[in-house]
This record gives structure tokens, C-alpha cells and sequence, in this order.
């Protein structure tokens, strides 16, 4: 019975990953008008470590495949409610919506995200191999492997 | 009866749909003893094309017994054994009286959909999305076949179901794909995609004559079925080297195949990661329908002056095609979803006389209601798996 | 503006507007129809003249959605009649079991066999 679909697979979240981790280094503080405070620098490493470990996750896009899938989703998680806690922990959110606005938004992204991804990490893969097999009548390795050629060459038609 | 119906992106159930009837007095109702997943079906599965409908029977490879025919229909008795092709044909029409069976202008009933996609409307299909009429499909036990007096043909002999259901489909489309390189031997011919379509190319384009046929793909598993059993005399894997254009020159002395076939289409593979993942964002986000890097591939590695044929099937809009190097080589761009009325019979004859068994391809037989793991498995190229036949 | 249907039926002249005018009876209102032969072997053109579009965007929007706009109604009627001409039956699927209809262009049924009240609605 199929679960309702998640459009995210784990390549996709990989690509997102990446990009949203370079976007939040470069772009973000100056878009959001934060650039040289202290929000910008809290911003700055969060998008640096979500690269980090997505760099060691098990999943397509991983570069050293370590860290298993479902904890990086952990690792999102967590990441964005520490993301959205910390101006308040600081107490920074006093000194204007732009101080605190930026890493809350951050984190109502992320978490929609995550509702949108399929957590199995195997791309999408849902079928169960073990079932096909045994219900298989042919041994699918003979068929590449053995018989010859099944076609003669230049046969006049 | 059972039937395996879209249920939505990724998914697909076997459930109990109605008996199909007679709706037109050219109609016959087949019983399927045989049918197969098409690599084109992933495409629906995988959620790309649109106008899909929760429900829809999908399948357009199938064959089985003639239960039931209309007042129409003159050439079929009950209890025939036919296969059945995947578009669906008049036989009336101009296009169909030119052997164009698969741009038919009468069998689509949804043919403005089809104008507002592609400017025109072309032929009806089974089980292929509402865009292509909205026809029930063949992954069922029952299958109502429109024009059954022009589409059905009659298998009269011993063969087995798995020798001659590709018939209805991946032979002749991989046959029409080798025919448009025009070969008249010694030529070399480069294949994308070593899936089922892409190893009946393969094996077409041995059978016309071809001296070198180079196959290409992701799966060694899939290249040695080309070069064991399909007659590739090449195989190139772009996962280990994705400069396959390089490649494909260094196996031909820098001259490049004389002709190439796209048997790939719409859900490229790009050996270059970060093509790959930047199509992919595209696409997720609809913003290209069709990822087209093997046909940049195959445009870019095709001779100067050779052909390039697409038989992989595409359905939208795909960004950055190269027209320089299109126009500037000189190359013929040939396509089209095959005209399967029209080969039929001398592929039968093809296979008969032994010029090429194409169960060959089959690795998986399963019953009926294991299509929602076949399907997954075939998507996903588990287990070894090129071909998925279903047994109703 | 004036705006045309067209098609083009596999046939002679004669027999196409012969089988025209016996379908009249059953069309009703009749708008202004030219035949003209298609050149080579293509057969027969008819040019079927529609009233005008509303003349302004929303109008237009509004037509063409709930399936009333004349243009595509022509065009329907014109699809029908070349497969009657031409195969001797109306093309039918499961998602369109009335053949080729503008309303059912966005409210198609599911790809799958009819059950018998919706074949009797249907007209089979």
C-alpha cells in the first residue's frame, strides 16, 4: 500500500542540502539585511554544518557516506528548532525583528521540507526485492549471461 | 476482473475494475495471457506526464484470446491467439493508409488535448495518460481493443507468449529505430540506453547488417545482455567515464558513429553529476519537462553527415538543445513512436524463420499481483532486471 | 472577427457533402459550410464558419472553461464526422466513452471499463 507520495527524494533533498547551504554562506545575511550581525555569523554556521554533515551522510549525494540518512533528517530537525531558538536564548530578538525574523523563517522552511521528504534514503525505493524474487520463475543472471546470441547477424529479411 | 491502476506518483495497486464491453462495432474484447511493464510506463509512474487520473489501467503491451468481437469486425473469430499493438489505428485515415499507424487523425477521443500539447493530435494508445485518449490499459486480465479488423495480429503457430508479445511494442519500436540509421552494412551504430527498447535496437541494427554496434549505459549487468546475448560488439559504462562523446571517438579512429539511436528519451541520465542534479531540480520543479542528456550526447558524438534517430520517448519541452552542432554537422534527426501495424508482420516472419528469439529479454516473470513490486523493481534496476512480464 | 473550423476528410467531394447533408437532419442548426478539394491525394476540406469570440478576455476565458465556446463545439462536430466518414464508427475510450467532447476535456473519467448505467448514459 503505498504511503502518500513525497516528492523529495534523497537525491533531491542532497541537491537541497547543498544549495541551501551555500545559499545561506553567501547570500542570505545580505539579502535579509542582516549582513555584520551577529544573526548574519549564527546563520553562516548553521549553513556551514548542514553542508558538513550532508557531505558525510549516506545518501546519493554524500561524499563520504558515514552518517546514516534518517539521523541527518534528525540532524535537520534539530538544527532548525536550535536555528529558530537561539535569538531568544540570547536574547539578541530584542534588538529588532531582524534579529530574530530571519531564523525563524529558516526553520519553518526547513521543517517544511522535511514534510515533503521521503525518509527511506534509498532514492525512493519502496518495493520489497525479497518478494519478487521468490515469486520470479526465471534466475534473471542466466538470462544476461547465458543462451548466446539471440540474433544472427544480417539475415536477409 | 483485476487490473494494475495509477494510484498516484510512485504508485500503482491491482485492484477489481469492471469487465470491459464492446463500446463500437469494430471493437474486440481480448482475454491477456501475457503482458509486460514498458520502460515509457515508468514515465506515467514516475509522475512526468500529465493528465494521468487515479484509477487509470495501465499496460500497452499486451497479447492473449479473442473473446468477443463486434458486427464489424470480419477477421477474427473467437478463440484467436493475436498480439495486440500499443497504438491504436484506424486504418482509414491518410496517416494510416501511409503506414503512419501511430499518428492515426480518427482513434484518439481526446485529440484536443493532444493539439494543445503538440500542435496536432496524434493517435490513440493504451494505458498512456489521457493526452493519448484515455483508453484502458493491458496490465489487466480483459482488454477491449479498438479496430480490432486493422491492430490484432494472428499468431498461428507454436511459438511461446514470450517470444512474440514484444511485438506489440519494444521490438519493432527498436527495429523502426535501427531502420531510420539507414544501414547497408559495414556501418557502426551507437545505442544510448541498454534497457529492453535499447537491446532490440541493438539487435535490429546486427540484424540489417551493422559491422559495429556500441552499447551505452549506466549497468554493466544491462551492457553484458548487449554484448551476450542482444550482439553489441561494444559496451561503454558512463558511470565509470561520463565523457562518452570522447569515447565513442576513440572506438571509431576520432570518426564518430555513422548513425546514433536515443533509446533513453525523457529520464536522461547525465554522467556529469552536477548536469544530472541541476535536470533533476528542473524537472522536479517543472520548469523542463524532459531531460535531454542523452540526446545532447547523441547529437554531439554523431558524425558529420550521419543520422541521429530518437526512439526514446519525450513528452514536453527540454532546455539547451544543441542546433549549432545539429545544423552546423549536417545531421538528420529522425523520430517518432513507432508505426507498429506496419512492421509486425515481417518481424513475425523475422522470428519464425530464427533470425532472433527476443525472449531473450525477459528476467522477470511474475503474477499480475505483484506489478506494484515489479514496477519498483524495474524502476529501480534491483535484481537484475531488464524486462518484467506479468502473467494476469 | 470571423473565426473557422477546418478539417480535412479522406474522400471525394460529393460523398463527403453527400454524408454532410444526411447528418444535417440530426445536427440541427447549420452554419455555413465550404468543401474544397485538398490538393494530391489528401481528399477534402471543410471550412465550417463559427460566430465571433466575446470580445473581451474574461468572456473569452469563461467560454472556452465550461465548454461552450462555439470554435471548440465546431471543431468536435467536425472530428466526429470524419471518423464517421472515414471508419463508420465515433472513436470512444474509457475516459471519453461519448467520443471526442470539449466538456470532457477537463472531467475525464478514470482509464478503466464502463459499468452498464454509465454505458446507457454514454449512448452505447
Amino acid at each position: 500500500m503505498p504511503t502518500p507520495p513525497r516528492p523529495l527524494d534523497a537525491t533531491l533533498h542532497g541537491v537541497v542540502d547543498y544549495n541551501m547551504g551555500a545559499f545561506l554562506i553567501a547570500a542570505f545575511p545580505k539579502l535579509a539585511g542582516i549582513q555584520g550581525t551577529r544573526s548574519a555569523r549564527q546563520i553562516r554556521l548553521a549553513g556551514a554544518i548542514h553542508a558538513g554533515y550532508s557531505a558525510l551522510t549516506n545518501y546519493p549525494l554524500g561524499v563520504v557516506k558515514a552518517l546514516p540518512y534518517k539521523a541527518h533528517l534528525g540532524l535537520d530537525a534539530a538544527g532548525a528548532i536550535a536555528l529558530a531558538a537561539t535569538p531568544f536564548v540570547t536574547g539578541q530578538y530584542r534588538r529588532g525583528t531582524r534579529q530574530w525574523l530571519p531564523h525563524v523563517a529558516l526553520c519553518v522552511a526547513e521543517l517544511s521540507s522535511l514534510l515533503i521528504t521521503d525518509p527511506t534514503g534509498r532514492g525512493d525505493y519502496h518495493g520489497n526485492v525479497e518478494a519478487v524474487r521468490q515469486a520470479n520463475a526465471i534466475d534473471p543472471g542466466s538470462k544476461l549471461r547465458n543462451g548466446g546470441p539471440a540474433v544472427r547477424r544480417s539475415a536477409a529479411a | 476482473m483485476r487490473a494494475n491502476v495509477w494510484s498516484g506518483r510512485n504508485g500503482v495497486q491491482v485492484e477489481n475494475v469492471p469487465d470491459p464491453t464492446l463500446l463500437n462495432d469494430r471493437d474486440a474484447i481480448v482475454k491477456i495471457s501475457s503482458t509486460a511493464i514498458c520502460g515509457s510506463d515508468l514515465h506515467l509512474y514516475d509522475g512526468y506526464v500529465p493528465t494521468m487520473k487515479r484509477g487509470d489501467i495501465l499496460g500497452h503491451e499486451f497479447m492473449g484470446e479473442v473473446v468477443e468481437t463486434g458486427r464489424g469486425v470480419d477477421n477474427l473469430a473467437v478463440g484467436d491467439r493475436v498480439v495486440v499493438p500499443f497504438p491504436i489505428a484506424c486504418g482509414n485515415c491518410w496517416s494510416c493508409k501511409h503506414e503512419l499507424y501511430s499518428v492515426c487523425e480518427n482513434s484518439n477521443p481526446n485529440a484536443g488535448i493532444a493539439e494543445k500539447m503538440f500542435g496536432h493530435p496524434t493517435a490513440g494508445i493504451f494505458g498512456y495518460s489521457h493526452i493519448t485518449g484515455g483508453y484502458a490499459g493491458g496490465q489487466a486480465e480483459y482488454a477491449r481493443v479498438p479496430y480490432a479488423d486493422v491492430g490484432p495480429f494472428k499468431i498461428e503457430d507454436d511459438l511461446t507468449d514470450e517470444q512474440v508479445l514484444f511485438l506489440s511494442d519494444i521490438f519493432p519500436t527498436g527495429y523502426m529505430g535501427a531502420e531510420f540509421c539507414q544501414i547497408t552494412g559495414g556501418e557502426t551504430i551507437a545505442v544510448f540506453g541498454a534497457g529492453p527498447v535499447g537491446q532490440f535496437a541493438i539487435a535490429s541494427a546486427v540484424m540489417l547488417g551493422a559491422e559495429r554496434v556500441i552499447a551505452i549505459d549506466e549497468y554493466d549487468y544491462r551492457l553484458q545482455m548487449a554484448t551476450a546475448r542482444a550482439g553489441a560488439t561494444d559496451a561503454i559504462n558512463f558511470s565509470e567515464n561520463a565523457d562518452v562523446v570522447e569515447q565513442l571517438k576513440e572506438l571509431t579512429g576520432g570518426r564518430g558513429p555513422d548513425a546514433v539511436i536515443d533509446a533513453v528519451g525523457m529520464e536522461a541520465v547525465s554522467g556529469h553529476g552536477v548536469v544530472h542534479a541541476v535536470d533533476r531540480v528542473k524537472q522536479a520543479a517543472r520548469i523542463e519537462s524532459d531531460r535531454g542528456a542523452a540526446l545532447r550526447d547523441a547529437i554531439m558524438a554523431c558524425r558529420p553527415g550521419g543520422i541521429v534517430s530518437v526512439i526514446g520517448v519525450y513528452g514536453g519541452l527540454m532546455d539547451k538543445f544543441p542546433t549549432g552542432a545539429f545544423m552546423n554537422k549536417g545531421l538528420t534527426l529522425r523520430s517518432g513512436q513507432c508505426h507498429v501495424q506496419r512492421y509486425i508482420k515481417p518481424l513475425y516472419e523475422r522470428i519464425r524463420k530464427g533470425d532472433i528469439d527476443p525472449s531473450f529479454v525477459v528476467t522477470h516473470r511474475l503474477e499480475l499481483g505483484h506489478a506494484p513490486d515489479g514496477y519498483e523493481t524495474f524502476k529501480h534496476k534491483q535484481d537484475n532486471c531488464v524486462k518484467v512480464v506479468l502473467k494476469p | 472577427m470571423r473565426r473557422v473550423a477546418t478539417i480535412t476528410v479522406l474522400g471525394a467531394r460529393e460523398e463527403v457533402q453527400r454524408l454532410w447533408r444526411e447528418l444535417a437532419a440530426e445536427r440541427g442548426a447549420d452554419p455555413p459550410v465550404s468543401f474544397m478539394t485538398a490538393p494530391g491525394d489528401r481528399g477534402t476540406e471543410i471550412r465550417v464558419e463559427v460566430p465571433d469570440a466575446p470580445s473581451n478576455a474574461v468572456g473569452q476565458a469563461v467560454t472556452k472553461l465550461s465548454g461552450s465556446d462555439p470554435l471548440a463545439k465546431a471543431k468536435d462536430e467536425l472530428r466526429r464526422f470524419k471518423q464517421l466518414f472515414e471508419t463508420g464508427v465515433i472513436a470512444r475510450s474509457d475516459g471519453t466513452p461519448e467520443g471526442h467532447a470539449v466538456e470532457r476535456q477537463l472531467k475525464q473519467r478514470p482509464a478503466q471499463p464502463l459499468e452498464q448505467p454509465e454505458r446507457e448514459k454514454a449512448g452505447v
